[in-house]
């Protein structure tokens, strides 16, 4: 009797085992088809299939990042309150001058040198209020050093001070990436076991960048003639670096930024529990209340891409940086 | 009390030093149209007694990079060419690379016991700032540019048949009603060095 429930108990485990291993084989075959897929999508079409993809998913990933963020949220602060005022009040002044800068540009009538300097200064209140962040996040967590970080900040302030539209630009290429560190974070939370294995798989995305850059670094520039057309390579950085073709550019960005909406629409919900039970949050009916407004702002971005595509993207990556601020806060809180 | 009243006297004095120094200062002269540099390329210079003019020989394929140069540069500066080109940016970068090397060798000191991740990220930082100083220096013109000397013996060379090359840039000049026209080449020369005297 006891012999045949310790074979059941085996079998049980053996099963369960199995399983995982084909979730886990399913996770990394679905990871390599989509990305290759976005490699090849962005490589094939680049100005096309970035406005479909800008279109479908900006507003879509900006309401799922906010869900998540929402769902990470404490409660009731406590002694993390210092670090969200500091990340809310740095959100909120940080947003409102990088949104009021072409403003000023158009009635200040700089010369391209102070405009460099205000840039500059952005940039640099940008990593210094990073840096208060750390400060912060280290004196909670004091198992770990940060001490490094100082001297790191500091060196990219004044790298941002030598070029800082390349270090603007340079913010645009790395924020999709922190998509992927928000999901190596939530596996290591919920799918301890896939870890390994996602981090080898991430391995692969230099390889593949650099086949990119090695494919396309040849390529005639692509046409920009359309005013559409030529703020999406504008947005890749084609004014900036003249020698390098905007069809690789372009390309770059995009498949990176499909990346981004891909672990934050279809990735982290599915391997975040609880992400889609909103019985939980329905009890705070300002969580709610705010999500159901997020969809609303999604679908009038909709709308508005749909009456005027131009004028929309470039609002809606004005009004975008908030959501590239906000994703420093989270990804420490979860360090 | 005291203090603070001493403190706002003498803001007071500095802001109004101020002022009268800026009133004494001259208008300021209305800036010359800027020149531009479009292109880097090798010259050579050869004393040639077949021909009876003098001649530019350039490749097609430099000739097609000129004007696509010369293209970009209505527009944009070049990528180096747009890297700390004013002096406050460059005093602020290099005041906030002193201020990175500092902080890195405090760290590094306090973590004696560093990790390989450590003195990984130790190497990084610095190799970061000497590449920043490096930049630094080099936009504060520390020495002369490699080509400089071979043009030193040109002279010499010239008298003797030989032909000199050495680094050429081409910049495009504003027009000027008083200049003649044609191309103007200009070759740096020191009679100390190019033995002269």
């Amino acid at each position: 009797m006891e012999r045949s429930a310790e074979l059941g108990i085996a079998q049980w485990r053996a099963a369960r085992q199995q399983r995982a291993e084909i979730n886990l084989r399913s996770f990394v075959l679905t990871l390599g088809i989509s990305v290759l897929a976005a490699a090849v999508l962005a490589t094939w079409l680049p100005l096309q299939v970035s406005i479909i993809t800008v279109f479908l998913f900006a507003g879509p990933h900006n309401w799922f990042e906010f869900r998540y963020f929402l769902m990470r949220l404490p409660v009731r602060f406590g002694k993390s309150r210092n670090f969200f005022v500091t990340a809310f009040a740095g959100i909120a002044i940080l947003t409102v001058t990088y949104v009021s800068l072409p403003f000023i540009y158009q009635t200040a009538f700089w010369v391209n040198e102070t405009g460099l300097i205000v840039l500059a200064t952005w940039n640099t209140l940008l990593l210094a209020w990073l840096a208060v962040l750390i400060r912060l996040r280290a004196k909670q967590k004091r198992t770990a050093d940060w001490s490094w970080t100082t001297p790191l900040l500091l060196a990219l302030a004044a790298l941002n001070w030598l070029g800082p539209e390349f270090f603007s630009l340079a913010i645009v290429y790395a924020h999709p990436l922190v998509a992927l560190w928000f999901l190596d974070r939530q596996l290591k939370r919920t799918r301890p076991a896939w870890v390994s294995a996602y981090r080898r798989c991430l391995w692969a995305l230099p390889v593949i960048v650099g086949v990119l850059i090695w494919h396309l670094s040849q390529t005639s520039p692509l046409g920009d003639d359309n005013g559409l057309f030529w703020r999406i390579t504008q947005h890749s950085g084609a004014q900036l670096l003249p020698q390098v073709s905007s069809h690789l550019l372009v390309s770059v960005h995009l498949f990176l930024e499909m990346l981004h909406y891909g672990v934050w629409i279809v990735a982290l919900p599915l391997v975040g529990t609880g992400f889609w039970r909103f019985e939980a949050s329905q009890k705070r009916l300002p969580r709610t209340a705010l999500l159901v407004i997020g969809l609303v702002g999604v679908a009038i971005l909709w709308i508005g891409f749909a009456t005027n595509y131009t004028a929309t993207r470039d609002l809606y990556f004005t009004i975008a940086i908030a959501h590239v601020l906000a994703e420093a806060p989270f990804l420490l809180k979860t360090l | 009390m005291k203090t603070l009243l001493s403190f706002a006297c003498l803001l007071l004095a500095v802001m109004f030093s101020t002022q009268t120094a800026v009133a004494d200062i001259a208008k300021p002269k209305t800036p010359d149209q800027p020149s531009k540099v479009v292109l880097r390329r090798n010259l050579e210079i050869v004393p040639d007694g077949k021909v009876w003019s003098a001649r530019l020989q350039l490749t097609q394929s430099d000739l097609q990079e000129l004007r696509a140069a010369i293209d970009a540069a209505g527009g944009q500066p070049g990528v180096a060419a747009s890297i700390a080109q004013s002096p406050v940016r460059t005093i602020i970068a290099g005041l906030l690379l002193f201020l990175s090397v500092s902080f890195a060798g405090i760290w590094l000191t306090r973590t004696s016991a560093a990790s390989r991740a450590r003195k990984a990220i130790a190497a990084g930082i610095l190799v970061v700032a000497v590449l920043g100083a490096a930049a630094i220096i080099t936009r504060g013109n520390a020495g002369p540019p490699p080509g400089y000397h071979n043009w030193m013996k040109l002279s010499k060379n010239f008298a003797q048949g030989r032909a000199t090359s050495g680094d050429m840039i081409i910049e495009i000049v504003p027009d000027e009603p008083n200049r003649a026209p044609g191309v103007k080449l200009l070759v740096p020369y020191n009679p100390k060095q190019s033995g002269d005297e």
